[in-house]
C-alpha cells in the first residue's frame, strides 16, 4: 500500500524495518521529525541532555546488542564527531542521520544545504574511514536508512546517512511494501558473553598499544581495508550516459533531484555512496566527457574530492544560502559554456 | 567466580602510580562482585578518561572505555539496551563533574539504575595535576598556581537535590565503610553514586606538603568522620544520603529509570 511520507519519516519506517532498538537524539532543524517519529514506535527511545550524549548512548547500546541511531543537524554533528571517532576505533556498529541545513554555526536553520560532506569524512580527528549514504527522495530515504544499517553491522563501523533539509521535509508516496531489502544481522556477540574490553585507545585484544608505532600502521591499513571491502557492497550510484554530450554533471542529494530535467543534453553521475568515493565508477564515468562540472550545496567540497580522485580541472557550480532551481543552474552551465 | 576471577591478574602491575588508592577501590568492587553473586553474563565496567578511567580495562569481563566525560551516556546506553545487566562506572572526578557534569545532571535525573564509582582524588591527575572541579578553595595546583579561587563543586547538592536518590561518601582508608557504601549502591535501583576520596600522591599531595601516601591515608582516618544519621553530610563526614533504603525499593519491586 502506498503511504504518503516525510523524507525524515521514512528514515524511521527504514530503521525499524533494519531491526533498530535504541534511539537517542537531541531536537535540532531539520531533523526532529526522526526524533518525533521514533518517539512513537516500540523502541528503546531517548531525548538526551545533548548531542554528546546522543552519540555515547548509540554506542553503548550497540555494544549491549541493539541497533541503534542518533539524528542530527549540522551543530549537533559538530559535536558528535568525538563520539563518531570512538566509534570507528571501537568498531561500533551504528547509524548517524544527518539532515544538513546552512552554517557554519546556527547559520539558516530552517534552510537546506550540502555543506558538510567534508565535515562527515573528516570531522572527528584522527584517520579513519567512513562510509557515507545520501539519498535523493522519500522511497531512497526508506531504502538508504537500512542499507546504511546493513553497512554499519557488515562492516562494524558507524554508518552517517547523510540527508538535507528539502530531502528531510520532503513528501512522497511510497510503497514500502514493495521494497524487499535482504537485512544483515549483527555478527558480534553482545555485552554480558564475553571478556572483551572496548577502548578509544589504540589496543589489541584490549590491551592498550599506545607506544607502537608499527602496530598503529598495521591496524589503520587493516581498518582502512576492511572499509574498503564492505564498500564494495555498497556501490550506490545512477549514470545516465548521453550520447554526444561531452559534458558530465555530478550530483548527489536534492542537488541531483534538481538537474533530472537535464539529462537529455547532459550525462548525469549521481554518487549515493558519497564516501568512500566510487573511484572506479566516477573515473569510468569521467573517461569519455571533456568537461566534468559537480553541483553542489557548498563551496566545492565534494569538488575537491573528485578532483583529487581525477587529477584534472574540473567545473564548480556552487549552490549557496539554502535555495536552489533549475533555472540558476541552467543559467550558471551557459556561463560555463557548456 | 572469586573476586581475583573479575580481575585480569596478568594485566598487573596496573599503570597506577605507587601509593596509589585506585586499585583499593577496585579490589574492593571484584569482592563486591564475588559477595553478590555476579558473572560475566549480567556485569559490565564502564570508565571515562583519566587515571580511574584505566580501570575498567583491567576487568575481566565484558568492559567499555569511553570518551573523556562521556562514561555516564555510554553506560546508559548499555543498561538501556538490556536491562538485566548490572552496570558499574568507575571513573574520576574531572571526569564525572567537570567534563561529564551535563551527564551527571541529567543521568541522575533519569534516575538510571546504574551504579557510578566516582574516584575523586581532587585533581586531574593523569595530566600532571591540574585544579579539577573537586579542588578545595586555595590550592595550589599547575592551573591555579597562586591558590584556587573557587569553591569546589557540591556533588552531594547536585545527586540529592532529585527526589530519588543515592549518593554516599566515603574514603580509601575507611575501608569496611567505603566497601558498604559501595555494596549498598550497586543494590539500590535506580542512580547511585559512591564520592570515593582517594589520594593522588604524585600529582597532587606531594605538592600539598605529604611526603608519602601513607601520610595522605592518614589524613583522611584524621578529618573524616562516618555519619549514619542518614542526613546531610558536613564536609568532613561520610556516609550514605538516600530517599529510600535498598531493602525497601527490592520489595517494593519499584524500579524507576
Amino acid at each position: 500500500m502506498k503511504k504518503l511520507l516525510q523524507g525524515n519519516e521514512a528514515i524511521v519506517e527504514g530503521a525499524i524495518k533494519a531491526g533498530i532498538g535504541f534511539f537517542a537524539a537531541y531536537p535540532i532543524t531539520p531533523a526532529s521529525e526522526i526524533m518525533h517519529t521514533m518517539a512513537k514506535k516500540n523502541v528503546e527511545f531517548v531525548h538526551a541532555e545533548d548531542e554528546i550524549a546522543s552519540i555515547s548512548m548509540v554506542i553503548g547500546a550497540s555494544l549491549a546488542g541493539a541497533k541503534s541511531m542518533t539524528s542530527t543537524s549540522g551543530p549537533g554533528m559538530s559535536l558528535k564527531q568525538e563520539g563518531i571517532g570512538l566509534a570507528h576505533m571501537m568498531e561500533i556498529p551504528t547509524v548517524i542521520v544527518n539532515v544538513q541545513r546552512v552554517g557554519p554555526s546556527t547559520g539558516m536553520p530552517t534552510l537546506p544545504s550540502q555543506a558538510d560532506i567534508l565535515q562527515t569524512k573528516y570531522g572527528s580527528h584522527g584517520d579513519y574511514y567512513p562510509i557515507v549514504f545520501y539519498p535523493n527522495s522519500v522511497e531512497e530515504c526508506y531504502r538508504y536508512a537500512i542499507e546504511a544499517f546493513n553497512a554499519a553491522e557488515e562492516s562494524l563501523s558507524p554508518v552517517t546517512l547523510l540527508s538535507d533539509g528539502f530531502i528531510g521535509h520532503l513528501y512522497e508516496n511510497i510503497d514500502i511494501d514493495n521494497i524487499d531489502i535482504k537485512i544483515v544481522n549483527r555478527k558480534r556477540e553482545p555485552f554480558g558473553k564475553g571478556n572483551r574490553h572496548f577502548t578509544g585507545l589504540v589496543s589489541e585484544y584490549g590491551i592498550p598499544k599506545t607506544k607502537d608505532p608499527a602496530y598503529y600502521r598495521r591496524w589503520l591499513k587493516e581498518m582502512k581495508e576492511k572499509i574498503d571491502n564492505t564498500a564494495k557492497n555498497y556501490n550506490f550510484h545512477e549514470y545516465n550516459k548521453k550520447e554526444n554530450s561531452d559534458t558530465l554533471l555530478i550530483a548527489y542529494g536534492i542537488t541531483s533531484r534538481v538537474i533530472a530535467p537535464l539529462k537529455d543534453k547532459y550525462s548525469i553521475f549521481r554518487p549515493i555512496r558519497i564516501f568512500p568515493i566510487l573511484d572506479n565508477e566516477l573515473i569510468e564515468a569521467a573517461k569519455n566527457h571533456k568537461n566534468i562540472v559537480v553541483i553542489e550545496m557548498n563551496d566545492g567540497q565534494y569538488k575537491g574530492e573528485i578532483e583529487k580522485l581525477l587529477k584534472k580541472d574540473i567545473h564548480l557550480i556552487d549552490i549557496q544560502g539554502g535555495s536552489i532551481s533549475l533555472k540558476e543552474i541552467e543559467c550558471r552551465l551557459k556561463q560555463l559554456g557548456v | 567466580m572469586s573476586y581475583k576471577d573479575f580481575l585480569k591478574l596478568e594485566r598487573f602491575p596496573t599503570t597506577w602510580c605507587p601509593g596509589c588508592g585506585i586499585g583499593l577501590v577496585m579490589k574492593a568492587v571484584a569482592e563486591l562482585f564475588e559477595e553478590l553473586g555476579f558473572s560475566r553474563e549480567d556485569t559490565i565496567v564502564v570508565s571515562g578518561i583519566g587515571c580511574s578511567g584505566r580501570a575498567a580495562g583491567y576487568f575481566s569481563l565484558d568492559t567499555a572505555h569511553g570518551l573523556h566525560g562521556r562514561a555516564l551516556p555510554l553506560a546508559e546506553g548499555i543498561k538501556r539496551a538490556n536491562r538485566k545487566l548490572n552496570v558499574v562506572v568507575i571513573s574520576g572526578d574531572g571526569d564525572l563533574t567537570g567534563i561529564g557534569g551535563n551527564h551527571l545532571l541529567h543521568s541522575s535525573r533519569r534516575n538510571i539504575d546504574l551504579t557510578v564509582i566516582c574516584i575523586n582524588n581532587e585533581t586531574y591527575g593523569m595530566t600532571g595535576g591540574q585544579m579539577a572541579p573537586t579542588t578545595k578553595k586555595g590550592i595550589k595546583t599547575l592551573t591555579s598556581p597562586l591558590g584556587n579561587e573557587d569553591e569546589p563543586i557540591n556533588i552531594q547538592g547536585i545527586i540529592t537535590a532529585h527526589t530519588n536518590h543515592f549518593y554516599a561518601r566515603c574514603t580509601i582508608f575507611h575501608l569496611d565503610h567505603m566497601k558498604n557504601s559501595i555494596r549498598k549502591a550497586i543494590q539500590h535501583k535506580g542512580f547511585s553514586f559512591v564520592d570515593t576520596i582517594c589520594d593522588c600522591i604524585t600529582n597532587y599531595g606531594k605538592r600539598q606538603g605529604f611526603k608519602t601516601a601513607y601520610e595522605m591515608l592518614m589524613s583522611y582516618k584524621d578529618s573524616y568522620k562516618i555519619n549514619s544519621t542518614g542526613e546531610r553530610l558536613a564536609d568532613n563526614e561520610i556516609g550514605i544520603v538516600t530517599n529510600k533504603e535498598p531493602e525497601q525499593e527490592i520489595k517494593d519491586g519499584n524500579q524507576q529509570d
